[in-house]
C-alpha cells in the first residue's frame, strides 16, 4: 500500500505509558445520519456550547464528557474524569468534499501529529459505526485508523440494525456484533444506545477510551500513511489533480479490499444462516421494509411533491401562527409588568423619569423584550426541525426538492428555509444549519433576507391600502412575486460571482430508516440552539437597540434634556434628515419615510408605528380613510415625488422588501456566517434596495 | 442498460460508473461500485431513483442515475 510507513506511529514508548493525560481530548467522527450527535448529546448534556471552526463557518460543538468512576474501598463514587469532546461535522470521507468535511479531517490530522509528538496533546476519536451499514461505515474507519490516532469505536443504530430484514449483519444481537467486530478490528468495540436513557454503554465507551489513552490500540490490517499520504488529503477532492486522484481511486480500492474482508469476518459469526454465506450479504433476498413502505408514499412522484409542501406549510404555520401568541405574550410581559417594576423600582432610588430609566426601559429592556419574544419562533423551529431530521424525512425533503434547486446550484433541502422565510427570516435562517455544506449554507442565509417576511406584509398594507385603495391585493401580490424574483435573480447573480465554487453537484444520499424522534435528545438540542442563539445573536440585538435609543435621546437641537427629545430635534432625527435626500431619486426623500426606513432596520414591524408617530397620529384602522395616515402618507410621498406619490409608494414597498430584514436577522447571520459576509451582505442589499427603488420609481413615474 | 431504466423491485448489478472521477469517486466511497448489487426501490418525481444496497437506501438524481451502468440480476442465482 502506498501510504503505509511508520512516520505516524507513536512515539518510542508511548505505549507503555500508563498515566491518564490530565485533560484528554476525545474527538467524535462519523458519516451523516449514525447517531454521533445524538450520542455527543448524551454524553455532555448540558455541558456543551457551539462554536464556527477557526476560519470557517462550519459549527462545531464542544462539550465536557464527565463519569465517575467506582469509588475506592466499595464506595458508590469515586473521583471524576473529565474529557474534551469534539462533535465533529458527518463525513463520508477524510478525502473531504466540502468545507464541513475539511474541518473533521483537518481535525483527525492534527490530533494524529499531535498524538505522534513528544510533546503533543493526547487524544482518542471515537469512530461512530452505524451498525446497519457496516461497509460505508467501515471505510471511515479505515481512513482514520491510517493516520494512527488512537481509536475507539461506538456501535451505534444497534436497535435497528437487528430487525433489519436485508442487512448483513441483520439478526445478529449488539453484544455478538461487538464482540465479531472487536476481534477483526483489534480495537474496542462498545455497543451504545445513546437514544436510551441507561449509561451502561456510556460507561463502557468512557472506560474503552480512557483504557485506549494510556494504552494506545491500533486498528489491524489497514496499515498507516506517510506524511506525504498527509499532503494529499489536505486539498479537497475537487481540487485534486488527476494524478492524485487516480492514486487516492488506488488507495480507496485497498480499503474496500479490507472493508468487505471485514465484513465478511463479521458476518461468519452471524447464527442466522442466511447471513453466513460471504455471497449473501452482498445479494440477500430483498424484502420491502418499513421506511420502503412509507416512501412509497413520500417519495411517490405524484404524492411526493404534495407531501414536501404540506410539511413545508406545517413549518410556516408553526413559525407564524402557532408562535404568534407567545411572542405577544412575552412582549406584553415585558413592555407591561416588567417595563412597570423597573420604573417603580428606579422611582423609589430616585431615579424615575430620568435618562437612567429611559436607558434601562427603552433601550435595555426593549432589547432583551426583542431577544425574548424571539425564543418561541426559534424554539418551534429548532424543534420542528429536529423531527423532520430525526425521523428520517429531511433527506427524502432533499431528494424531492432537489429539481427546483438545482438551478440555484443548491441541495434541495435549501427550499425548506427559503419558504420559511415568507413567515419569518429569523428562524429561516436558523434552518440553514440543515444544509451539509457551508458554502449553501452561506448562500441560502444570504437569500433568505430577500424573502418577504410577514413584518414587512404590514409596510404593504398600509402602502398599497393608501395609494391603490382599488388594486391593494393586486399589489400586495406582485410584492411577493417581486420577492420570489429577487431570491432566483439573487441566486443565479451570487452563483456567477462569489459563489462560482458551488457546483451542481450529483444528488447522492443515503436515506435514513425512518424512526420516531427521541423527545429527550430533542429538548436537549432545542435547549441548546435557543441558548446559543439568545448569547450569540442577543447581545448584538441588545447593543443595537442601545444605540437606536442613544439616537433618539440625544437632542441636537432645541433646549431638550437627555432622554426626552422630540425625534425632530434628536440625533435619529437630524440622521433621517441626513439620508432624506439619498432616497429623493427614488421618490420618498421625505424625513418622514427616511426616518421609518432607519426604524425598519431594527424591525419591520414598527415601520408603521414609526410613520404614525413621525406624522403624529394614532395608528390607522384604514388607510385610505380621509385624514388619515394613509392621507399624509399620500400628502409627502406625493410632494417629495414631484406628483407620483403612487410610483414612489411602490419604489418605498420595494425598498422595504430588499433591505436589511431586521437587526434580529443581522444578528443571527453575523453568528451564522461571521462579520465579513454580514456586512458585505447589508452593504449589498442597501445598495441592491436602493438601485431597484429608483428603477421602480424613474420607470413607474413615466407611465 | 441504465439504472433508470429497471423497474421498481428488480435486482441489478452495477456494471460501470460514468459520472466524473471526483464523483465517482465519492458513490464509490459512500458504498455503490462497479459489482455492486442493488434492489431499485422507489421510481421518485424527475426521473430519480432509489436503491437498496446491503441494508442502505440509495437517492440519486436523474442525472447521476442516468450514468450508471446495470445489468438485471437473477436473484440468488
Amino acid at each position: 500500500m502506498s501510504c503505509h510507513g511508520s512516520d505516524c506511529a507513536p512515539a518510542p514508548g508511548r505505549g507503555a505509558t500508563t498515566t491518564m493525560p490530565a485533560t484528554l481530548r476525545v474527538l467524535l467522527v462519523g458519516g451523516p445520519n449514525v447517531g454521533k450527535s445524538t450520542l455527543f448529546n448524551a454524553l455532555t448534556g448540558a455541558r456543551q456550547h457551539t462554536t464556527n471552526a477557526p476560519g470557517t463557518t462550519v459549527e462545531l460543538a464542544t462539550g465536557t464528557w464527565r463519569t465517575v468512576g467506582p469509588g475506592s474501598h466499595g464506595s458508590a463514587e469515586g473521583p471524576a474524569t473529565e474529557r474534551v469532546i469534539v462533535d465533529l461535522p458527518g463525513s463520508y470521507s477524510l478525502l473531504a468534499r466540502s468545507s464541513d468535511e475539511q474541518v473533521t479531517a483537518d481535525a483527525v490530522r492534527e490530533l494524529a501529529l499531535s498524538c505522534a509528538g513528544p510533546a503533543g496533546q493526547p487524544g482518542v476519536v471515537v469512530v461512530v459505526l452505524d451498525a446497519t451499514t457496516l461497509a460505508r461505515s467501515l471505510y471511515l474507519l479505515a481512513q482514520v485508523a491510517q493516520t494512527g490516532v488512537p481509536l475507539v469505536v461506538a456501535l451505534t443504530m444497534l436497535d435497528l440494525a437487528e430487525s433489519a430484514s436485508d442487512s448483513p449483519t441483520a439478526g445478529m444481537d449488539p453484544d455478538t456484533l461487538a464482540t465479531a467486530l472487536s476481534v477483526s478490528l483489534g480495537v474496542p468495540v462498545v455497543p451504545v444506545d445513546a437514544r436510551n436513557r441507561t449509561h451502561a454503554g456510556r460507561r463502557g465507551l468512557a472506560r474503552a477510551v480512557d483504557d485506549v489513552a494510556v494504552r494506545p490500540r491500533r486498528v489491524t490490517g489497514v496499515g498507516v500513511p506517510t506524511r506525504s499520504c498527509w499532503a494529499r488529503t489536505s486539498a479537497a477532492v475537487p481540487d485534486r489533480a488527476a494524478g492524485d486522484l487516480a492514486l487516492e481511486y488506488a488507495h480507496a480500492e485497498i480499503l474496500f479490499a479490507w472493508v468487505e474482508q471485514v465484513v465478511e469476518e463479521v458476518t461468519r459469526r452471524a447464527p442466522d444462516p442466511t447471513v453466513q454465506d460471504p455471497a449473501t450479504w452482498q445479494r440477500p433476498p430483498h424484502r420491502r421494509t418499513f421506511s420502503d413502505r412509507i416512501d412509497t408514499v413520500l417519495l411517490n412522484p405524484w404524492a411526493g411533491i404534495p407531501a414536501f409542501l404540506a410539511v413545508v406549510w406545517l413549518l410556516f404555520e408553526l413559525t407564524t401562527r402557532f408562535a404568534a401568541p407567545l411572542q405577544s405574550f412575552i412582549g406584553h410581559l415585558v413592555n407591561g409588568p416588567v417595563a412597570f417594576a423597573v420604573t417603580w423600582l428606579l422611582g423609589l432610588v430616585g431615579l424615575g423619569d430620568s435618562w437612567v430609566q429611559g436607558l434601562l426601559v427603552d433601550g435595555l429592556l426593549v432589547g432583551v423584550g426583542t431577544v425574548l419574544t424571539f425564543l418561541p419562533v426559534m424554539a418551534v423551529m429548532f424543534a420542528a426541525l429536529g423531527v423532520l431530521e430525526d425521523s428520517g424525512y429531511l433527506g427524502r425533503a432533499a431528494f424531492v426538492a432537489d429539481r427546483a434547486m438545482r438551478s440555484l446550484g443548491l441541495d434541495g433541502r435549501a427550499l425548506l428555509p427559503l419558504i420559511v422565510g415568507f413567515g419569518c427570516n429569523l428562524p429561516a435562517l436558523a434552518a440553514t444549519r440543515t444544509l451539509p455544506r457551508a458554502r449553501q449554507r452561506l448562500l441560502t442565509g444570504l437569500l433568505i433576507p430577500l424573502t418577504s417576511c410577514s413584518a414587512r406584509l404590514t409596510v404593504y398594507v398600509l402602502l398599497a391600502g393608501a395609494f391603490f385603495p382599488h388594486d391593494a391585493g393586486t399589489v400586495i401580490f406582485m410584492m411577493y412575486l417581486v420577492s420570489v424574483l429577487l431570491v432566483l435573480g439573487g441566486g443565479l447573480v451570487l452563483r456567477r460571482t462569489a459563489f462560482r465554487d458551488v457546483r451542481s453537484e450529483p444528488l447522492i444520499l443515503v436515506l435514513p430508516p425512518y424512526q420516531r424522534p427521541h423527545l429527550r435528545t430533542l429538548a436537549m438540542s432545542v435547549r441548546m440552539r435557543v441558548g446559543a442563539f439568545v448569547i450569540g445573536a442577543g447581545k448584538f440585538i441588545v447593543g443595537t437597540m442601545l444605540v437606536v435609543w442613544v439616537l433618539m435621546a440625544l437632542p441636537v437641537t432645541g433646549q431638550h434634556p437627555v432622554g426626552h427629545v422630540p425625534v425632530a430635534d434628536s440625533l435619529y432625527g437630524r440622521a433621517a434628515s441626513g439620508i432624506a435626500p439619498v432616497l429623493a431619486p427614488a421618490g420618498f426623500g421625505n424625513d418622514h419615510a427616511a426616518a421609518a426606513l432607519i426604524t425598519g432596520f431594527v424591525a419591520k414591524e414598527v415601520v408603521v408605528g414609526s410613520f404614525a408617530q413621525s406624522y403624529a397620529v394614532a395608528k390607522p384602522g384604514d388607510a385610505a380613510l380621509p385624514g388619515s395616515l394613509g392621507e399624509q402618507l399620500r400628502a409627502s410621498f406625493d410632494q417629495s415625488s414631484g406628483g407620483h406619490g403612487g410610483a414612489a409608494a411602490l419604489a418605498f414597498m420595494v425598498f422595504v422588501l430588499a433591505y436589511t430584514p431586521c437587526v434580529a436577522a443581522l444578528a443571527e447571520q453575523r453568528r451564522l456566517f461571521g462579520w465579513r459576509p454580514t456586512v458585505s451582505a447589508l452593504g449589498v442589499q442597501l445598495a441592491g434596495a436602493w438601485l431597484l427603488a429608483v428603477m421602480v420609481f424613474q420607470v413607474g413615474s413615466r407611465l | 442498460m441504465t439504472l433508470p431504466e429497471s423497474p421498481v423491485g428488480a435486482q441489478l448489478r452495477v456494471t460501470r460508473v460514468r459520472l466524473p472521477a471526483a464523483d465517482a469517486l465519492r458513490l464509490n466511497e459512500m458504498g455503490i461500485r462497479c459489482g455492486t448489487v442493488a434492489h431499485v426501490t422507489q421510481h421518485a418525481a424527475f426521473g430519480g431513483r432509489v436503491i437498496a444496497v446491503a441494508g442502505s437506501r440509495y437517492a440519486l438524481d436523474a442525472g447521476t442515475a442516468g450514468l450508471i451502468d446495470i445489468e438485471p440480476v437473477n436473484p440468488l442465482r
